[in-house]
């Protein structure tokens, strides 16, 4: 495993000497973000924990549960959010925020039923892959050139969005046919379609951010942005492409959404960006930017779509699901920000 | 009868690491004690309990002889303790006026008096002798502007008993003598003062009595008349270390041409028609106090300032850089004043730290890069840049003392192979010990063929690491020695 994200770091304040103490200590820093690995690696054990409490409850309380069938559904209804969880982590990494991500898939999956209708669907395919990079584009171009906040950018055309496809449908759901392909194919060991294409995406941005100097470059944007430019990186020009890559995912989120359904509606994907950044934060990204890992976030997004299924199962009613997912999201922020706190406080003490 | 403020026995442990080891402190009204040691022996923590922000194992803390086992930060406010932290902590949009009243804003029939507001600000400004302008927002000030801001916020109250932690770091050598001036009115008011320096110099000039800390223990206690200079380093340090002296002059064959070079360069109001040149081999010292414009022209050798008259050369080519990264592709690197704002990824591993400006370099088809690879060139420079850390590349950089984060930061110029490194204000809270380090680094380097231009407010470092020193005041040029005519003299009285 890569020694930077690999979890053998000790702390520094029980191994260190008196001496080493003396240097960890100095490091006196105002700034409120964790520091220390330890916690860190605690926060992603912790996560594991709490999905294998959920796998034995859920195994016991509910017959169907471990089984492979459910457990491909699983991994079916998780993929949509997961292909978009992927540069949404990658973006928080660097510091950013994608909220538009829900409305901008309903878009994507409208404008291929829209373009599908009259000019086939091929045609409809690539209009859908356009319209996710041209969301992509507005949104990096409000942000990196206007430079207007991710998280206000974001909100505001996640509204837009929400409201073209509305225009574009006039309120109607939109019939998709013959493709069905992309969304429910089963092509190897019964694997459906949307969970090999949420691996390719997992795996790609997992090499991406782990391998490349891009990944590196987002890392130390999110870290401090102003030490990022006078190491010669080009933040702008980088965070532009993370959220074109968000685009691009999020028109496939789409795609995969109407292939599922057989059509598209105005009313898809209505609150995704809270289980996106559910699964991003619970998944030990800094809100802060600078840290974070994509398996993290498959963690963290397994860890929702096992009890959303389990709930399911247990017949438990859908509103307590809504409440279950807002708890997780506090859970998460709440983590974040306690590890922040205990993190700077033990880097502070013997300052 | 005057105020005391005494410590006993304090000891105090952290994560079962004890770091005081049972320490006494006296401070005296109308005295000034200096507290010395380098970073980690205890001072801060040992100050956080006088200011009640920690509380102690055991020992006590005696009051004018009311004893304690430990105070709260309220009560050592009522004690009238102060304390004035190295870091600032203002709010950088509100008005100098605002800030001063900071947490204690005037009310009249509930509502904010406004013109107590001003009058309170102006009356210690002018106390201080300082000239700023009530109404200027703070943010827009410099660090020493803004560091003399937050002294005159503790002052408006009535203090007892005041903490400086190294509060000259980011002043002039002229705001350091107001500085001066008026801690010396405090202490003949009867105010106890325990002043944290770094820098020895300052010891004689203010202080009364010292003590000096060592890894929790005290080492070393007394009348300031007591001890030499170098046996207060060598108590702070716990080994000899060089003294303040020249670099040896170095044969240097002049090249033809300087490496870089600004030509009657101006940069709106910051500096007017500089001229300064660095050639390979040597280390060339920007020296003025702050707002002297020397960190603007340091910053317009890297591009960060655009230049409003003359030009920039690079090797006799005329450039404009428009991004950092053109900078660094022409080999140039810079090092900013505040590392942790400007240089330094805390949360990200020393590796990363140290590779960043060279990941483009390294990296495979253009892209590819692994940890492996950042491991590796790390650990060819742990040992070179004196690094004293876990020699874990993955460990990360916010757990490194000041000194040792400035020299892998350092390194990262070094990785990057630069052939110009400009340096600002290099060794700002770095202890004596890290700080000889780096300045041999740069001697290092310079004798390796780098053109090193070192802006700086600090005169002693001037001396010790400088081979040509140009001094700015006032957003010009006012002087220009050479070799041996560098001295702390010299500097101080063309500096003004």
């Amino acid at each position: 495993m890569d020694a930077l994200d690999s979890g053998t770091d000790q702390d520094p304040e029980v191994t260190g000497t008196p001496a080493t103490l003396g240097n960890t200590a100095a490091a006196v820093i105002p700034s409120t973000r964790p520091v220390r690995r330890a916690f860190v690696i605690s926060t992603v054990m912790a996560l594991v924990v709490l999905l294998a409490a959920e796998f034995l409850y859920f195994t016991f309380e509910a017959p169907f549960f471990f089984t492979w069938d459910n457990l491909l559904n699983i991994l079916t209804a998780a993929s949509i959010i997961g292909i978009i969880a992927a540069p949404g982590t990658m973006l928080l990494i660097a510091g950013q925020f994608d909220l538009s991500v829900g409305s901008g898939a309903a878009f994507c999956g409208m404008v291929l039923a829209v373009v599908a209708q009259d000019h086939g669907l091929f045609i409809g395919v690539l209009a859908a892959v356009a319209a996710g990079a041209g969301l992509g584009i507005l949104n990096g171009f409000l942000v990196t050139v206007i430079e207007i906040n991710a998280l206000i950018t974001t909100l505001g055309t996640l509204a837009v969005f929400r409201g073209l496809t509305e225009v574009l449908s006039s309120g109607q759901v939109v019939a998709v046919n013959n493709f069905s392909s992309i969304g429910t194919a089963r092509p190897f060991l019964n694997i459906p379609v949307p969970v090999i294409i949420l691996a390719v995406i997992v795996a790609i941005f997992w090499f991406v951010l782990r391998y490349t100097t891009f990944g590196r470059a987002m890392y130390a944007i999110g870290a401090n942005p102003l030490a990022a430019r006078l190491v010669g990186i080009r933040s702008k020009r980088l965070i532009f492409i993370g959220f074109v890559l968000s685009g691009l995912c999020v028109s496939l989120g789409g795609l995969i959404n109407s292939s599922q359904l057989g059509s598209a509606s105005p009313n898809t994907a209505l609150g995704m960006e809270l289980s996106v950044v559910t699964a991003i934060v619970l998944g030990g990204t800094s809100l802060t930017g600078g840290r974070g890992t994509i398996l993290g976030t498959v963690i963290g997004l397994l860890v929702i779509s096992v009890l959303n299924n389990g709930m399911v199962l247990m017949n438990i009613d859908p509103f307590y699901q809504d409440i279950a997912r807002g708890c997780l999201l506090i859970l998460a922020v709440a983590f974040d920000r306690l590890s922040s706190r205990f993190g700077a406080l033990s880097g502070r003490q013997t300052a | 009868m005057a105020f005391e403020l005494q410590t006993r026995a304090i000891r105090k442990s952290f994560s079962g690491v004890e770091v005081l080891h049972g320490v006494d402190l006296d401070a005296v009204g109308g005295s000034v004690l200096a507290l010395l040691g380098e970073n980690g022996a205890g001072k801060s923590t040992l100050v956080k309990i006088l200011s009640g922000d920690y509380k102690p194992d055991s020992g006590e803390i005696h009051i004018d002889g009311d004893i304690r086992q430990s105070l709260d930060p309220v009560s050592a406010r009522q004690i009238g303790i102060r304390m004035i932290f190295q870091e600032i902590v203002d709010a950088p949009t509100l008005t100098v006026a605002e800030n001063i009243a900071l947490g204690h804003l005037p009310r009249r029939l509930g509502l904010v008096d406004w013109s107590t507001v001003r009058r309170k600000a102006v009356q210690v400004l002018t106390e201080l002798e300082v000239e700023l302008d009530p109404n200027a927002i703070v943010g827009e000030l410099r660090v020493g502007e803004r560091q003399i801001i937050e002294i005159a916020r503790e002052l408006t109250e009535d203090a007892r008993c005041l903490i400086l932690d190294e509060p000259t770091a980011a002043l002039s050598s002229q705001e350091v003598e107001r500085l001066f001036q008026f801690i010396r009115r405090l202490r003949d008011r009867g105010v106890a003062i325990i002043y944290i320096t770094h820098r020895l110099d300052e010891v004689p000039t203010i202080a009364d009595r010292v003590q000096v800390l060592r890894d929790g223990n005290v080492v070393i206690r007394g009348e300031v008349a007591q001890f030499a200079r170098k046996e207060l380093v060598q108590a702070m340090v716990g080994r000899a270390v060089g003294e303040v002296k020249r670099p040896e002059s170095i044969a240097r064959h002049e090249p033809a041409q300087p490496r870089i070079r600004l030509e009657a360069a101006a940069s709106g109001d910051d500096f007017l028609d500089v001229n300064l040149e660095a050639y390979a081999g040597e280390v060339v010292a920007l020296y003025g106090k702050i707002g002297s414009g020397s960190a603007s022209v340091a910053e317009a050798l890297f591009g960060m300032r655009a230049l409003t008259a003359g030009k920039l050369e690079l090797n006799g080519e005329t450039m404009s850089f428009g991004h950092p990264r053109e900078a660094i592709e022409a080999d140039v690197g810079l090092m900013p004043a505040d590392r942790q704002r400007e240089a330094a990824f805390m949360v990200r591993s020393v590796a990363e730290n140290l590779v960043a400006p060279s990941w483009p370099r390294i990296a495979r088809l253009g892209a590819l890069i692994t940890s492996g690879m950042e491991s590796t060139i790390y650990a060819r420079w742990h040992d070179l840049l004196g690094v004293r850390s876990r020699n874990d590349p993955a460990q990360l950089l916010a757990t490194l003392s000041g000194g040792n984060q400035q020299k892998v930061l350092l390194g990262r110029w070094l990785e990057r192979n630069s052939k110009v490194l400009v340096l600002i204000e290099p060794t700002r809270g770095v202890d004596v010990g890290a700080r000889q380090e780096i300045y041999k680094l740069l001697r290092g380097l310079a004798a390796e063929g780098v053109a090193i231009v070192v802006s700086t407010s600090d005169y002693e470092e001037v001396v010790q690491v400088a081979d040509r020193a140009v001094v700015m005041a006032r957003g010009a040029i006012v002087a220009n020695l050479d070799g041996n005519e560098i001295t702390t003299e010299r500097l101080i009285a063309e500096g003004h």
